[in-house]
């Protein structure tokens, strides 16, 4: 049986519920190619028996919640088994499996989750504020995962004086920091008026980047590697002309 | 806002420094902008393969002393510049508050003195903490001969700094850095070590270079051997406390008579750079690796020539052998060694565990047996296959192309 639901965190929980007795259960939020004879469901959210079964599995790892957000967050288009393969584990020992560094749906479910951290870390750096006219700060970012609102804490501790929006634009949605509360809300398009200095400064940024490197060691297929090009289009220094309006 | 000639000179001439890191401190935003992030964060890449952190610049090239091998040194015919602190914070500033910087590295020629060279970078640093209420993380170079209260004042606001080794032995100072002398670089280090470690001990307010000191040295511009290098490296390391010591190949950006007409080669400097991982972390001595007078091998990694020398301690069996014996295999770095370590508390690992454990095997199968087994080659074939498959071996066309080489390429890591 394929087992489809939403990709929300109490769907999965209920879908969790039916597909584990079933040995050839698969789960899936995306869209799957049909085999012959295959029978599907699709799973609504059921809150009463999601909060029981996460509450079931909360006992059994107090730890895994917190990783089924992150599994969940993923882009990887095999995302919810994996997520689904990993507790079926949890449940079937009654407890952590997260050292069993051999299993097979450990191993998955490690490197998913590692995946959207490291790309959360990455962000950190490769994350580029642009300043309105009005002083709030603007960043747009088109991360593989869904991550947008998980960059806010790193942020708002560094600048707790300015709001900022980071705005997801492939997945239409931004989390903003208002000066004092954070929130996630549908954003379509952003039109930003720049601050007046906004472009000179960008123009310095790009001066010092071409002036610290060192032509005669040119290594690009190494700075790929550590800043692929998918991630690019936002970055002054690798974009050669500007952004907004101003 | 400091204009774009001057943020160019001020750049080229600090860009040679290698040490970017922004680790080590965990300073927090205390009402102003900015905190530090202990693991350290890059921001960009540039087309060399650096990574850019921290704002790279010096605060004047305009230097009165006149070491060799520097493109800044007082008798060459280069543009000058100085900035003024205020242009320094402001820059610092609108960087950070972008997301461009982690923080600054800041430098400078000695500038008319040593005394004022150094006050004008205490101005800069005290300002940045004070006034703008900037947290992020601050690197300060240390001027050689400036007066010690100028120094010490400097460490309360920075986070680390670093007072740089230039050439590994004295007599090559002498020939190419005349003013500058072992004394003057090694005492101010070891004052900063002492008012540190006292800091820390009487518990005092404040910061006192959270994140240490750091040096650097230039390799190949003068003709100390490998070994003479590691063992001062580790000297350093022990007797003086430091976090971290950078090596820079040299490049030659002047022509002197009494420096090489070519660069050092980078293989060198990446191997010096594996053997201070195997010092730093993997529990070597300098001794262990290359002997006084030698070499690195440059066609395979210390760790491989180490084991190679050591051949009757292995093979080990991966599912008994204790960490630090698993840290000395060839090929197996910390982070496979911790997936072995808590694997095998489960089951008993054999080679298709390994590999699906993503524990690279191309050189450690020669070294280890996975549940009694064992699938490497021995005896004199050994060594050619371990350096054919060195990844930075043959030419400089594949120099670091392939991923794990890469990673390995910013920090020396096996
Ligand atoms: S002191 Fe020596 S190394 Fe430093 S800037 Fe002056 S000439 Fe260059």
């Amino acid at each position: 049986m394929i087992y489809f639901y939403d990709g929300s965190k109490e769907a999965f929980y209920t879908a969790f519920l039916l597909a584990y007795p079933d040995e050839e259960a698969v789960l899936t939020s995306g869209s799957k190619q049909l085999g012959i004879g295959q029978k599907t469901v699709f799973v609504r959210a059921d809150p009463a028996r999601a909060k029981q079964a996460e509450r079931r599995l909360e006992e059994l790892d107090p730890e895994c919640v917190k990783e089924l957000d992150l599994l969940l967050r993923s882009g990887q288009p095999n995302r919810d088994t994996v997520a689904f393969g990993y507790f079926k584990l949890i449940a079937a020992r009654g407890g952590p499996v997260r050292r069993m560094l051999a299993e097979d749906a450990v191993i998955a479910a490690r490197e998913c989750m590692q995946r959207v951290r490291f790309e959360i870390h990455r962000f950190h750096g490769f994350l580029r504020f642009m300043e309105s006219a009005c002083g709030a700060l603007y960043a747009p970012v088109s991360p593989d995962n869904d991550i947008c609102d998980l960059l806010v804490p790193h942020f708002r501790a560094r600048l707790p004086q300015y709001p900022f929006v980071i705005h997801d634009v492939k997945r239409r949605k931004a989390a903003v920091y208002d000066g004092a509360n954070t929130f996630l809300a549908p954003l379509d398009r952003a039109e930003i008026v720049l601050s007046a200095d906004e472009k000179a400064w960008q123009d310095l940024w790009k001066k010092y980047y071409h002036s610290v490197n060192i032509p005669s060691r040119e290594r690009l297929r190494q700075m790929r590697g550590y800043m692929p090009v998918r991630y690019w289009k936002f970055l002054p220094e690798k974009f050669p002309g500007d952004f907004g309006t101003s | 806002m400091i204009s774009e000639e001057k943020l160019q000179i001020l750049t080229e001439s600090a860009k040679y420094d290698v040490s970017c890191s922004s680790s080590g401190s965990k300073r927090k935003n205390e009402g102003g902008m900015g905190n530090g992030y202990a693991a350290g964060c890059c921001h960009s890449f540039t087309p060399d393969g650096r990574c850019i952190s921290l704002l790279k610049i010096l605060l004047s090239n305009d230097c009165i002393f006149n070491c060799r091998y520097c493109m800044s040194r007082s008798d060459s015919d280069v543009p000058r510049a100085t900035a003024s602190p205020e242009e320094i914070c402001e820059l610092v500033i609108d960087f950070y508050k972008r997301n461009y910087i982690e923080g600054l590295f800041l430098s400078s020629a000695v500038h008319r003195s040593p005394d004022h060279a150094m006050e004008q970078l205490l101005l800069t640093v005290k300002k940045l903490r004070t006034e703008y209420q900037f947290h992020g993380y601050i690197h300060l170079k240390g001027i050689p001969r400036a007066d010690e209260r100028l120094v010490r004042e400097a460490a309360l606001y920075a986070d680390r700094m670093s007072f740089n080794i230039e050439l590994p032995s004295e007599q090559s100072l002498r020939l190419l850095a005349p003013q500058k002398s072992r004394e003057s670089l090694l005492l101010p280090m070891k004052r900063l070590q002492k008012e540190r470690e006292i800091f820390r001990l009487e518990k005092r307010k404040g910061h006192f270079l959270p994140a240490g000191q750091t040096t650097q040295m230039i390799v190949g511009a003068s003709p100390e051997p490998d070994g003479q290098i590691l063992r001062l490296t580790q000297s350093l390391y022990r007797a003086n406390g430091l976090k971290r010591v950078y090596f820079s190949s040299y490049v030659p950006v002047v022509h002197d008579s009494l420096l090489p007409e070519k660069p050092a080669g980078e293989l060198r400097e990446h191997r010096l750079y594996q053997a201070d991982w195997l010092l730093r972390f993997y529990g070597f001595s300098a001794e262990e690796i290359v002997d006084d007078h030698g070499n690195l091998p440059l066609e395979l990694d210390p760790k491989c020539a180490w084991a190679l020398r050591n051949l009757h301690l292995f093979p080990v069996e991966i599912n008994r052998a204790p960490l630090e014996v698993l840290l000395r295999v060839p090929g197996i770095g910390a982070k496979s060694a911790y997936k072995i370590m808590e694997a095998r508390r489960y089951t008993r690992l054999n080679f298709e565990d390994l590999k699906k454990m993503r524990v690279v095997l191309k050189r450690a199968r020669h070294f280890i047996t996975a549940d009694g087994k064992f699938c490497g080659a021995s005896g004199s074939a050994l060594r050619g296959l371990l350096s054919a498959g060195d990844p930075l071996n043959a030419t400089q066309l594949s120099f670091f192309s392939d991923r794990e080489t890469a990673r390995s390429a910013l920090t020396g890591e096996l």
